[in-house]
């Protein structure tokens, strides 16, 4: 156990001058680096802790800019959508207004081609009827017939009520006091002085009476005096006849 | 069978230049061969030193060291742990570094040289009261001598001396009776068992040198304690005039 004192004490200063050195050196440096690391990872830390915050405020934000967009294209979706239905609904009724419109101008068409149809039928109807019973009046006709026609002609005038006469009576005075009597037929001279009788007792004297033949009065004979009229025809026969046929043949159509 | 004389193992007995009192001997330059191991790898690794993460493997291992260190000596003085490390420090990684370089064939630890550990001891003796009164004065370091009582002041001064003591024996005796075994053992088993002393000779090295070091933290934290008492019962003091 041999101890050698300059040994020791140069031990103990070479320990010493080690500790300076390394405290120089390393430790010193090394703690440095250390700290100045923890000092940089703690402000890393810091930063993306800040980051973090803002990136949520951020993702918040822009969520809830997202949201309002959302609302906002869900209304604006909505109002498009109304829009739309109202615009549909108007070019609808526009549409049923136009078709209406058409289908108006058709109907409308339709009855008039349907009048023109039946007025043409009727016309037609008329003149065949007309010429068939013309016909076979004509065929019919004699003395008798006619003296039976103008008979009746004669009742009508002497029938006449008050006011009709006073009627007739202002209109041949307002017509220079001349009256015509058509007829389809010539009228015998005893007839004629059967209706000028007739005449000037039921309604005036004074007026002169001109005769007339008038084929289409069928089997008839006339007074026309300045717009009024004493009359009997088979034409009066004659358009109930068609006025009933149109009826039946309208119905028929609209039931077809 | 030549029984080698103690004083001739120890590397004091080397002496390779002498002028007087003078003496340049094997511990001493084995000490300086250290020493220029350690600053020079300080100064080589720290010449680039780096605070960023991607720092080089050397400034990794000695940040690690370094990390140890100062955690230990954080855990017996709560604060100012960078305080110490110089001195704890350094008595590691010398300790350390005399020892595991013993795996060099030729190379004696200057450790195992009593004149060594009792310097280092010397150092740590000298080192406690220097820390405790530098923290919290003489008187109070003085104070704690003669506590509970005076008569206790004998016993106080013994403790003192005899764990330095303890101190220089222990490592002395770890590492010089670790050498003087592998060197037995090298005499009477020559192949692999020698091997394996000396893979735990590495162990018993690292050991040493931590026991050493937290044993120098732990007698300084004993002589700063008295100062932590004393800020304890002022703060103790206050709470109970503040209620």
């Amino acid at each position: 156990m041999h101890i050698d004192w300059f040994v020791f004490l140069a031990q103990i200063f070479n320990f010493l001058l080690l500790m300076y050195l390394l405290k120089r050196f390393l430790y010193g440096r090394i703690i440095k680096a250390m700290d100045d690391r923890e000092a940089k990872i703690t402000a890393r830390f810091a930063e993306a802790e800040d980051l973090k915050v803002k990136a949520n405020e951020e993702a918040e934000l822009y969520e809830k800019r997202n949201r309002m967009l959302h609302e906002k294209k869900e209304i604006m979706l909505n109002e498009a959508t109304m829009a739309a239905d109202a615009k549909r609904k108007e070019l609808m009724d526009q549409v049923r207004r136009d078709v209406d419109a058409v289908k108006a101008r058709w109907q409308d068409m339709l009855v008039r081609e349907q009048d023109a149809f039946f007025y043409d039928l009727r016309q037609r109807a008329a003149k065949q009827l007309y010429a068939t019973a013309r016909k076979a009046l004509a065929d019919l006709a004699d003395v008798e017939l006619e003296d039976r026609i103008v008979d009746e002609f004669i009742r009508r005038v002497k029938e006449l009520d008050e006011e009709k006469s006073v009627q007739i009576r202002k209109a041949i005075s307002g017509g220079g006091n001349k009256v015509v009597i058509q007829s389809a037929f010539g009228i015998a001279e005893p007839k004629q002085a059967q209706i000028e009788e007739a005449l000037k007792k039921q309604i005036t004297n004074g007026f002169t009476i001109r005769y007339l033949r008038e084929p289409d009065i069928v089997s008839g004979i006339e007074l026309r005096v300045n717009g009024n009229k004493i009359a009997w025809s088979l034409n009066e026969y004659l358009e109930t006849l068609v006025e009933s046929l149109t009826e039946t043949l309208q119905r028929e159509a609209h039931a077809a | 069978m030549e029984i080698v004389p103690l004083g001739q193992i120890s590397p004091d007995q080397v002496i390779l230049w002498s002028w007087g009192f003078v003496t340049i001997n094997a511990t001493i330059l084995y000490t300086w061969l250290v020493m220029a191991i350690l600053v020079g790898g300080s100064i080589l690794v720290t010449r680039n030193l780096s605070s960023e993460i991607n720092a080089s493997r050397w400034q990794h291992f000695l940040e690690v060291i370094i990390s140890v260190v100062r955690g230990e000596i954080g855990e017996m003085t709560r604060k100012g742990a960078d305080h110490y490390i110089p001195l704890i420090g350094t008595l590691f990684l010398f300790i350390c570094t005399s020892n595991v370089l013993a795996v060099v064939p030729g190379y004696v630890a200057p450790t195992s040289s009593m004149t060594t550990t009792a310097a280092l001891a010397t150092c740590v003796f000298i080192a406690v009261p220097y820390y405790g009164i530098s923290r919290n004065g003489v008187f109070h370091y003085v104070k704690e001598y003669f506590q509970p009582n005076f008569i206790f002041f004998p016993f106080h001064v013994m403790g003192e001396l005899s764990r330095t003591l303890a101190l220089t024996v222990r490592l002395f005796g770890n590492i010089m009776s670790h050498e003087k075994v592998i060197g037995i053992l090298l005499a009477v088993t020559p192949f692999l068992f020698p091997v394996v002393m000396q893979i735990l000779g590495l162990l018993i090295g690292v050991i040493q040198a931590y026991i050493f070091a937290i044993l120098s933290m732990v007698y300084i934290a004993s002589a700063l304690s008295a100062e932590d008492e004393v800020h304890h019962n002022v703060d103790i003091n206050k709470e109970g005039v503040s209620a």
